[in-house]
């Protein structure tokens, strides 16, 4: 795999994309590996939109010189990045393909998941799969829990060496290409009466690995998603897969709020940094536009209502970018306001994005009013980035938890 | 604070230095007093947002490393427990015991 231009040899195709020069301003500058996804990337992005498919060998290429989930440490065969460097690749990849970026997004929370809950010896055993061209997705959301993941049904029993997992999940971004599935389940000892468990919503609750080809995992693609279309949504179905128990991350069951919003944490700054690359891909084509379609005789960023847009969306570029350098600070230094940071950066940056996408598709109108345009894209992608990973809604009760939970 | 003792005993002054400022975390954080025995996330009691940034804190402020069954939330319910959690991991860090 490592013949391929993405390891560390440099990209054959250096030149950088006008979105890169334009949307930069030089302190984001994810210099070449970001030169290199452009040249995979750029101009294909609106056919893999339009055929609901990446090219799964571009996604194993990608993931075998660890650009999926580029933040896993060197010594687990990663890039070993910082949320900041990763969080400006991510950005650069979510202003060619949101798609794209979307699985890195769910690759990155399984190997965060992994990293972080998983045992020294579990990290080893998964870690460099997931670094080394294996593909993965991670599982929350099922048909009677989304925001009210404590609703959560999935079950996960200790059968001796082994565990065996009943339920299902529903919108797992990129399990249609995955190889491991990351999912979270509620935890039972053999024996132990799990009838009632759904009431106790502290309850305990595990994440197990789970390699997709397992039987009893059947997985279905979500027909025409709304946005990211290629990213590779799937519903899941476990019907008594048994997998060994030493695929239980960490060993032994832990709080589900905790267990979800540790792995979320990741999904959250990944998909806010995604976000602010949606912008940065509406900003481009909104400008070059203006620039160069010209009504009443004049380009139309002389008519001062186009204009305006343009201010809009570099405020929404410049602002959303702001708080995810704040909350990849916060993250890379340990600060424990990253749990907050990330929450307020996931919300800025969706709402920016869904608001900015829409702006961009009204200043390019007829132009970029056609499935696969980038603005198109960005319209619909974006929506679902208000939706996923904490909705809008979410975002807002947790924002207004910290206010309250500090105040007398 | 540079205790090199790896039993249970003898570590009092550490212990109470590690209370302290974890004390002074929570009320900083949550401007009302707490006392070392208050189950946190008891009705009423703080979010899990919040036990995440415990979780966070301790393993900055301590230099620890807090992973796999260690998370369970009975290692974060009290100051108590914290501290015994934070002392635990310094001292089998110190001693180079191996983490779960």
């Amino acid at each position: 795999m490592r013949d391929l231009p993405l390891s560390d040899s440099p990209a054959p195709d250096r030149e950088l994309s006008p979105d890169t020069q334009l949307s930069s301003g030089g302190e984001n500058s994810p210099g070449e590996p970001a030169a290199m996804v452009t040249a995979l990337v750029a101009g294909e992005a609106d056919g893999w939109d339009r055929a609901g498919l990446l090219p799964v060998a571009l996604l194993r290429k990608l993931g075998a010189a660890g650009w999926l989930c580029a933040q896993v440490p060197d010594a687990y065969g990663g890039r070993g990045l910082s949320s900041a460097a990763g969080g400006a690749f991510t950005a650069h990849v979510g202003s060619l393909c949101s798609s794209l970026r979307s699985v890195m997004t769910s690759q990155g929370m399984a190997a965060w998941t992994v990293e972080r809950f998983g045992t020294d010896e579990q990290r080893t055993a998964f870690l460099p799969r997931l670094t080394g061209g294996d593909l993965a997705a991670a599982g929350f959301s099922e048909r009677g829990a989304g925001s009210d993941l404590s609703a959560m049904t999935t079950r996960v029993r200790r059968e001796g060496d082994t565990v065996v997992l009943d339920g299902h999940k529903v919108w797992v971004t990129a399990a249609h290409y995955a190889d491991l599935l990351v999912l979270f389940g509620r935890y039972s000892e053999a024996g132990e009466d799990d009838g009632d468990a759904g009431a106790d919503d502290a309850g305990e609750a595990v994440a197990v690995v789970v390699p997709a080809d397992t039987p009893g995992v059947r997985v279905t693609r979500v027909a025409d998603p709304l946005g990211c279309r290629a990213a590779g949504h799937a519903d899941i179905t476990l019907d008594a897969v048994r997998v060994p128990a030493a695929h239980v991350l960490g060993g032994s069951p832990l709080p589900l709020p905790l267990l979800v919003t540790t792995a979320l944490a990741y999904g959250r700054m990944s998909v806010a940094w995604g976000c602010v690359g949606i912008l940065r891909g509406c900003l481009t084509a909104a400008a070059r536009h203006a620039v160069t379609r010209e009504q009443f005789g004049v380009p139309l960023g002389e008519h001062q209502l186009v204009a305006r847009h343009l201010a809009e969306l570099l405020v929404a570029e410049q602002t959303a970018t702001r708080a995810c350098e704040h909350a990849s600070r916060c993250w890379d230094e340990g600060s424990p306001e990253q749990v907050v940071a990330a929450v307020l950066a996931k919300h800025i940056s969706a709402g920016n994005a869904a608001r900015g996408a829409a702006t961009a598709v009204q200043v390019l109108a007829s132009a970029g009013a056609r499935d696969g345009h980038v603005v198109a894209r960005a319209h619909r992608d974006a929506k679902l980035m208000e939706i996923i990973e904490g909705s809008n809604e979410m975002c807002q009760l947790m924002l207004a938890r910290h206010v309250l939970d500090r105040t007398v | 604070m540079s205790s090199f003792d790896t039993g249970a005993t003898g570590t009092t002054e550490a212990n109470e230095a590690t209370e302290k400022e974890i004390l002074r975390f929570l009320e900083a954080r949550t401007k009302r007093p707490w006392k070392t025995d208050t189950d946190l996330f008891a009705s009423g009691g703080l979010s899990s947002l919040f036990a995440m940034e415990l979780v966070v804190h301790l393993e900055k402020t301590f230099g620890i490393s807090i992973r796999g069954a260690d998370l369970r939330l009975d290692n974060f319910r009290t100051v108590t427990s914290m501290t015994a959690l934070v002392e635990r991991l310094r001292t089998a860090a110190a001693g180079g015991t191996a983490d779960a």
